[in-house]
C-alpha cells in the first residue's frame, strides 16, 4: 500500500524535529538536575550540564552541532535574562560608599590577568594568545552566580560581593577581549586608528544602546503597571531586542545586557520594578542554557591539555585569592568570609565558551594554540564552580540550609 | 527566688531600646545582615550597645541609663550615625517602623542563638511573623512596690503611647487599615496582654512563682505584656511603642513616659483596681486602629475623648514635671504631634500615596531614619 494514499499517517521512523529535541533535553536535564540535588546534594546546575554533556556531540552525539545551533536561541535568551538580572542586582553606588571594593575588584582582575598571562608564557604560548587567555580568566560565570543565588535564596555579604565582583569582572573581560581584537586588527592591518577606534565604538555603542533600551523598558513597564506577567513578557522582549540590536551593530552583547540591567535599575527612580522577578517561567531557559553549555563542553585530548589547563586554573585561583584576602579588612569583611567570596568567584561556564567561540572566529590560529587546554579548564570549572559557590554560600550562613 | 529580687534603681532614670530593620539596597526588602553589621561596629571600636535580635534582618540598639532627655537624644543620634556608617559599607539600609510593609516571613532566617531557636520551634510561624520592630522604654523605680504602682497607673496611657508611635500601617503588601498593625501580631502570643492586678511587689512574686511552678513560664522574658517589670534592672518596661521612624521621636516618647512617671509617682492620682482595666482593651484597639484619631474611654469617668485631646490635656498637666526633668521641649513636641495628628503611620501613608511603591516607601523611611528630616 502506498503511504501517500494515507497522508495522515506518519512516516516511520519519525523525523526528530528540533522541538522534540528541546523537550527531550529539557526533561533529561530536569531529571538529572533533581538527581544531583537530592543524591549528591550539589546544585541542579551540575545535573543540567551533565545531561547536555552526555547527549552532546562530544559524547553520545545524539545532539549534533547543527541541532545545537538551532537551539542557540534558547541560550541567548537565558544568558540575556541572567546578565540583565545581574546588572539589575548590582549597585554601583556601593563602590562609592566602600571604595575598597573597587580596589579589590580592579586588583583581582589585574592579578588574575597577570598570573594567567605569566603561566601561559611558561607554556611557550604567544604573547597575544596568553593575553587572551588572561582576559578569559578574569570573568566569573554570571549565569552560574545568578542561578545559584536565586536557587539557594542566598542573602548576605558573601552573596552581594560575589555578585558585585562578577558583574565587574565580566565587564572587564568583555571589554578586555574587545581590546585584544583591536590589537589583532592592528597586527594584521597595521591601521593604528583601529586599535583605538574599534574598542571605542564597541564601548560607547554598547553604553548608548543599553541606555536607550533601558529608557524604553522603564516607559513600557510604567505603561503597564505592576503586573508580573506583563513585566516578564516586556523584559523578555527587551532583552531579545538588546541581543538582536547589539549583535546587528556588532557591539558587545554581554556588556550591553549587563548595562541594560544597571541602567534599568538606575532609571527606576520610584523603585517600581525593584521586585522584578522572573520566577519559574525563566527557569525553562536557564535549564536549557546549562544543558546546551554542557553539550558544548569538550572531552577529548584531556591528557595533553591537562598541564596547561591546571596551570591556568591555579593561576586564576591565586590571582583572585590574593587581592580578595588582602583588602578584606579595609572593605569591612572578615578574612573567613573573604575566602568564601573568593571561592564563590570560581565558576566559569557559558560566557567563557562564548568568548572562546568569538576568539576562534576572529583569530582561528590564535584560538587553536590554547583551545584544547581552555576547553578543558572551562569544563573543570563549569563543574567545580557551582560546587564551590554553593559551599561558600552555605558556609557563610547565607542560604536556607547553611550553617552560620 | 533571687532572680525576682527587685534591684532598686534611681527613680525616674530611663533607657531606650530600639529594634531596627535591616534592608537590602536592591529591593528594600528585609535582608540578612545583623552578623556582618555587628562585626563592623565592633571593629570600629564603638561603645554602643548593639545586639542581634530574633532574625538576621533585625538589630537592637540600646542607650545607657539617662536622667535627661537631651543626653538620651545625643546618645541615640550617635548610635544612629554609627549604624548608618557601618550599613553604608555593607550596602545595607537601616530603617525604623513597626513592621516591614511587604516582607515574606517565610524567607526570614531565625538568628542563631539558642533562645531564638527555642522560641522559633515553640511558636512556629508566629515567631517568623514576629519580625516586627518595637521601642522599649525602661523607667527606673526606687522599689518593687512603686514599680507595680507605676506599671498599672501607666496602663491608662497605653493608648497615647500606641497612637504617638504607630508606624506599622502596612504588612504583607497591604494597608492593614490599622495605624499600628504590629500589636496585632503581639496579641497572638499566649502570654501577651497585661500584668495581673497586684499592687505590691511581694504579691507579684507570688504570682510569678505560681506561674513558674505550673511551668507556664520559665522567666520574666516569657511574658509579652504591654508593660512588664524588669526586676534585675529595677525598672518597668513599656513595650507598646512601634519603633518610630526617627531617633528624635523615640527620644521624645521616652521623655513623655518619664514625665508621666514623675507625675504619677508624686501625685498618685490613679487608684489601682479592677476598674482600671475595664476599658483597657477597647482603648488599645482604638489606638491601634485609628491612631491619634481614636476614641478612648476614661476607665473612671467613662467619658469618651479623642486620644489626641487626651494627650494634649495630659501634656498640660506635665508642665512642672517637664521643667523639673528638663524635658519641656519633648513634652511640647508630643503635644504638637497630638494637635496636628502627626504620627509616623500618617507620614508613611502620605509618602506611599506619592509613588504607590512600598519599596520606595522603605527607601524614604531609611532616608528619614538617617537624617531625621
Amino acid at each position: 500500500m502506498n503511504p501517500a494514499d494515507f497522508p495522515s499517517l506518519p512516516v516511520w521512523p519519525p523525523a526528530v524535529t528540533p522541538l522534540a529535541w528541546v523537550a527531550a533535553l529539557l526533561l533529561l536535564a530536569i531529571v538529572a538536575g533533581e538527581a544531583t540535588r537530592r543524591w549528591l546534594r550539589v546544585s541542579r546546575v551540575i545535573g543540567y550540564l551533565l545531561a547536555g554533556a552526555v547527549l552532546g556531540p562530544h559524547a553520545a552525539g545524539v545532539l549534533d552541532v547543527d541541532t545545537l545551533e538551532t537551539l542557540r536561541i534558547f541560550s541567548d535568551i537565558a544568558v540575556g535574562l541572567l546578565l540583565f538580572e545581574l546588572g539589575q542586582r548590582v549597585d554601583l553606588g556601593w563602590l562609592r560608599r566602600n571604595p575598597w571594593l573597587l580596589v579589590t575588584s580592579v586588583c583581582e582582575a589585574l592579578l588574575t590577568f597577570v598570573a594567567v598571562f605569566a603561566v601561559m608564557r611558561l607554556f611557550d604560548v604567544r604573547a597575544v594568545t596568553a593575553a587572551a587567555a588572561g582576559v578569559l580568566a578574569i570573568a566569573t560565570s554570571p549565569a552560574v552566580v545568578v542561578t545559584l543565588v536565586k536557587d539557594l535564596r542566598a542573602q548576605g555579604q558573601v552573596t552581594e560581593r560575589v555578585m558585585l565582583f562578577t558583574a565587574l569582572n565580566t565587564t572587564y573581560a568583555v571589554v578586555g577581549l574587545a581590546l585584544i581584537f583591536g590589537w589583532l586588527h592592528f597586527e594584521s592591518a597595521k591601521a593604528s586608528t583601529l586599535i583605538i577606534a574599534h574598542p571605542l565604538y564597541l564601548i560607547t555603542g554598547s553604553l548608548v544602546l543599553a541606555a536607550l533600551l533601558a529608557v524604553a523598558m522603564i516607559l513600557l513597564l510604567r505603561l503597564f503597571g505592576r503586573k508580573p506577567a506583563f513585566q516578564f513578557a516586556i523584559t523578555i522582549a527587551l532583552v531579545l531586542l538588546t541581543v538582536a540590536a547589539a549583535s546587528e551593530l556588532e557591539l558587545l552583547v554581554p556588556l550591553t545586557l549587563l548595562l541594560l540591567g544597571l541602567f534599568g535599575r538606575i532609571f527606576d527612580r520610584d523603585r517600581h520594578f525593584v521586585s522584578l522577578r522572573f520566577g519559574h517561567s525563566a527557569m525553562l531557559f536557564v535549564v536549557l542554557l546549562f544543558a546546551l553549555a554542557g553539550a558544548g563542553l569538550e572531552f577529548r585530548g584531556w591528557l595533553a591539555a591537562l598541564p596547561m589547563a591546571l596551570g591556568f586554573i591555579a593561576a586564576r585561583y591565586l590571582g583572585k585569592l590574593v587581592p580578595v584576602l588582602l583588602f578584606a579588612r579595609p572593605s569591612s569583611l572578615t578574612a573567613r568570609k573573604a575566602s568564601l567570596v573568593q571561592l564563590g568567584l570560581t565558576p566559569m561556564s557559558g560566557l567563557a565558551l562564548l568568548m572562546m567561540h568569538d576568539l576562534a572566529q576572529q583569530a582561528p590560529a590564535l584560538a587553536q594554540e590554547i583551545a584544547a587546554s581552555m576547553y578543558l579548564a572551562i569544563t573543570i570549572l563549569a563543574f567545580a564552580g557551582p560546587v564551590a559557590l554553593q559551599f561558600a554560600l552555605n558556609r557563610a550562613g547565607e542560604t536556607e540550609e547553611g550553617e552560620p | 527566688m533571687s532572680d525576682m529580687q527587685f534591684g532598686p534603681s534611681k527613680a525616674l532614670t530611663f533607657g531606650i531600646e530600639l529594634e531596627l530593620q535591616i534592608l537590602s539596597r536592591r529591593d528594600c526588602d528585609l535582608t540578612r545582615g545583623a552578623n556582618d553589621l555587628l562585626r563592623v561596629i565592633e571593629r570600629s571600636g564603638s561603645q554602643s550597645d548593639i545586639k542581634p535580635e530574633i532574625t538576621e534582618s533585625m538589630i537592637e540598639v540600646a542607650t545607657g541609663i539617662h536622667e535627661r532627655y537631651a543626653d538620651a537624644l545625643d546618645e541615640l543620634r550617635g548610635i544612629r550615625d554609627t549604624l548608618v556608617t557601618a550599613a553604608d559599607r555593607l550596602n545595607l539600609l537601616i530603617a525604623g517602623g513597626g513592621a516591614h510593609p511587604f516582607q515574606h516571613w517565610s524567607e526570614r532566617k531565625i538568628f542563631d542563638k539558642p533562645r531564638f531557636k527555642q522560641i522559633s520551634s515553640l511558636y512556629g510561624y508566629l515567631a517568623k511573623q514576629f519580625t516586627i520592630f518595637g521601642q522599649h522604654v525602661h523607667i527606673g523605680c526606687a522599689d518593687g512596690d512603686s514599680a507595680m504602682y507605676l506599671l498599672h497607673a501607666l496602663g491608662r496611657y497605653v493608648p497615647h503611647f500606641i497612637a504617638l508611635a504607630a508606624s506599622s500601617p502596612y504588612q504583607q503588601g497591604v494597608d492593614t487599615a490599622y495605624d499600628s498593625s504590629r500589636l496585632n501580631s503581639v496579641f497572638a502570643f499566649p502570654l501577651s496582654g497585661r500584668a495581673p492586678i497586684v499592687d505590691r511587689w511581694a504579691g507579684f512574686v507570688t504570682y510569678f512563682e505560681k506561674m513558674r511552678e505550673a511551668s507556664v513560664v520559665e522567666s520574666m522574658k516569657d511574658f509579652y505584656w504591654d508593660i512588664r517589670p524588669k526586676p534585675e534592672y529595677g525598672t518597668i518596661e513599656v513595650r507598646v511603642f512601634d519603633t518610630p521612624l526617627t531617633v528624635e521621636r523615640a527620644a521624645a516618647l521616652a521623655a513623655y513616659v518619664q514625665a508621666l512617671a514623675r507625675h504619677l509617682l508624686i501625685g498618685r492620682p490613679i487608684t489601682v483596681d479592677d476598674d482600671l482595666y475595664l476599658t483597657y482593651t477597647y482603648n488599645r484597639f482604638q489606638a491601634c486602629r485609628f491612631g491619634l484619631e481614636g476614641l478612648m474611654i476614661d476607665p473612671v469617668s467613662h467619658k469618651h475623648v479623642p486620644i489626641h485631646e487626651d494627650i494634649v490635656s495630659t501634656c498640660e498637666k506635665l508642665a512642672v514635671d517637664g521643667q523639673e526633668l528638663q524635658s519641656s521641649t519633648a513634652i511640647d513636641l508630643v503635644a504638637r504631634w497630638a494637635r496636628e495628628r502627626d504620627n509616623d503611620a500618617r507620614w508613611m501613608r502620605e509618602q506611599f500615596a506619592e509613588t504607590e511603591s512600598l519599596a520606595d516607601l522603605m527607601w524614604k523611611q531609611s532616608r528619614y531614619w538617617r537624617t531625621g528630616v
